[in-house]
């Protein structure tokens, strides 16, 4: 006997509303399917009436986790457009951000990892050591979540001495408390024994699915936009790109944990050869008809934004397209068989943003369009063709 | 292998099927082809150049027609094999049976422009809400969002 039950929008194992329709067999999950489409803001169709600077601050509000990739991914494309290159400096600034970013990122899920696996303390730990990067990140643009460092041409605040001391004092306790949790991860039977084995992905499906960021680096997929098609200042920075091939979810967390130390190798070299000179160029208003192509490794997986100008000061096209929503496929795969107790940690696994996902039309009453098959109108409909054709209460016999 | 080489490849394995190849940028190849092209062509890119990663499908609205872009990532940079079609017909075939992670990108297509995607494999809306309107492509260019007037339910007419 086969039930589908619904997870979602709201329900106290996800974190941002999303809806899950889970056919399940007993306590084993046969089929799964995502309906997307709550929490739609329309940005796409937004992002054409605005002009190309107002864009940097609704790019950087797709979403509240990686907003600087969002916003640096937008920003370098329509640099290209613009024909304008920003300066050695900002490009280093830039790429520091954005690898704090990715650690604070990765920091987060390890503590939601925990949670979902039962293990809280770990949560804790890592949550209280991702205050020591949101701290500097505060300290290098004064916001702890929407930086607002990008500007067209270059970022708007400089790094001096004394703070990139402190980045490098916070980087080094930083190191030692991942290096602990390297070790936890490693010698916890109970932890390991959570993650083993959960949430199965095969490199072949991996691939046939698209799937992408440390999701397909656990799969052994070893593609990263970082070495693939450097963009900011990663074509002079060594480092290397972190894959585990169990293919699971202890896997991810392995891959995850191992992009920390490499965020911390990255950040360090960018702090030590810091080049001199400006931070940013005077961008100009318009940008000629053109179109662009621009990537980037976010924390979650490729972002990839596809704009086109038309010689004004607003885009003719900016299209969006988050890591969460190349992962979905794949974690309809990965719920496959699984326990309906696996499904929270399944899901969080992919480090799904939500609002990043989502983002494309107008948010019109999703409230009724979410958990119903029928308009409610035929739903009435229907039940009064019942009524009229179902014999009368008055004939019914009770049959003993 | 260079952007160079990537454009002779291609040149070499799709012959006549290119209706247009340009290199703007590094590591950015845009290839056109017609649209009964552009399944043949998909089936080329996986099979003889290993490129199997979509990145997205982006389409843009361009007043009498659609073009479509696949944009695909591979290890030396990404390639954007674009098409059109006519917005008086839009019809485009299915690349899921080559690609299967396409088929997310597809179903958006269909819900923003109200461009048909022939044998997809699961055409139900994506983004859109259950009870949107027949009729209403929000990234065409000619919608305008009107918001709707508010009824209380139960309340007055």
């Amino acid at each position: 006997m086969k039930f589908t039950i619904p997870i979602g929008p709201q329900h106290p194992a996800l974190k941002e509303p999303i809806s899950l329709r889970m056919t399940v067999e007993g306590e084993v999950i046969r089929d799964a399917d995502i309906r997307l489409g709550y929490n739609h803001r329309g940005l796409e169709k937004l992002a054409e009436e605005r002009t190309w600077i107002q864009n940097i601050y609704l790019t950087e509000r797709i979403c509240g986790i990686c907003s600087h990739s969002h916003a640096t991914c937008y920003v370098q494309g329509v640099e290209k457009l613009m024909e304008i290159t920003p300066p050695k400096r900002g490009l280093y600034i830039r790429t520091l951000v954005a690898e704090l970013e990715r650690i604070h990122s990765h920091l987060l899920w390890l503590g939601v990892a925990g949670h979902e696996a039962g293990f809280d303390s770990f949560f804790m730990y890592t949550w209280r050591d991702r205050e020591v990067v949101m701290d500097i990140l505060e300290m290098i643009s004064g916001n702890r979540v929407h930086y607002a460092i990008n500007a067209l041409g270059g970022v708007r605040r400089d790094i001096d001495e004394l703070q990139k001391k402190n980045i490098l004092d916070g980087l080094e306790v930083l190191k030692k408390r991942s290096e602990f949790y390297f070790k936890i991860g490693a010698n916890e039977p109970t932890f390991v024994g959570r993650l083993a084995n959960v949430g199965y992905l095969s490199k072949e499906r991996a691939m046939e699915l698209c799937a992408v960021g440390p999701t397909s680096r656990a799969s052994g997929v070893a593609r990263d936009v970082r070495r693939d098609d450097p963009y900011a200042a990663y074509d002079e920075t060594p480092f290397d790109v972190c894959t585990a091939d169990s293919c699971d979810v202890l896997g991810r967390t392995v891959v995850r944990i191992k992009e920390l130390f490499e965020s911390y190798k990255i950040s360090k070299f960018l702090l030590k050869n810091l080049p001199a000179g400006d931070i940013a160029v005077k961008a100009p208003r318009k940008a000629k008809p053109n179109e662009v192509l621009s990537r980037y490794e976010a924390p979650r997986g490729e972002n990839m934004h596809y704009i086109k100008s038309n010689g004004t000061d607003k885009p003719e096209r900016l299209k969006v397209r988050a890591p969460t929503l190349a992962n979905y496929p794949a974690t309809v795969e990965m719920l496959k068989n699984g326990f309906i107790a696996d499904i929270p940690l399944i899901f969080a696994a992919i480090d799904p943003c939500i609002c990043c996902a989502e983002r494309t039309v107008e948010l019109r009453d999703a409230r009724t369009g979410e958990e119903k098959i029928l308009r409610f109108s035929e739903l009435r409909k229907l039940a009064d063709e019942r009524h009229k054709n179902c014999p009368t209460k008055r004939n019914a016999e009770w049959p003993f | 292998m260079t952007d160079q080489e990537l454009v002779e490849k291609l040149k070499n394995l799709l012959g006549d099927k290119i209706a247009e190849i340009s290199n703007p940028a590094l590591r950015r190849i845009f290839l056109k082809v017609e649209p009964r092209n552009l399944v043949p062509a998909v089936a080329v890119l996986k099979k003889d150049l290993n490129i199997w990663y979509l990145a997205t499908i982006t389409g843009v609205d361009l007043g009498d027609a659609f073009e479509i872009l696949y944009h695909f990532g591979h290890d030396h940079g990404s390639l954007s094999l674009r098409t059109q079609i006519l917005k008086a017909e839009p019809r485009i075939e299915s690349i899921s049976p080559t690609i299967p992670g396409a088929v997310l990108y597809e179903r958006e297509l269909q819900d923003m422009f109200g461009i048909i995607v022939n044998h997809i494999p699961d055409p139900r809306p994506l983004v859109v809400p259950d009870d949107w309107p027949e009729g209403n492509f929000p990234l065409r260019k000619e919608w305008k969002y009107e918001r709707p007037a508010e009824t209380i339910p139960g309340g007055k007419k």
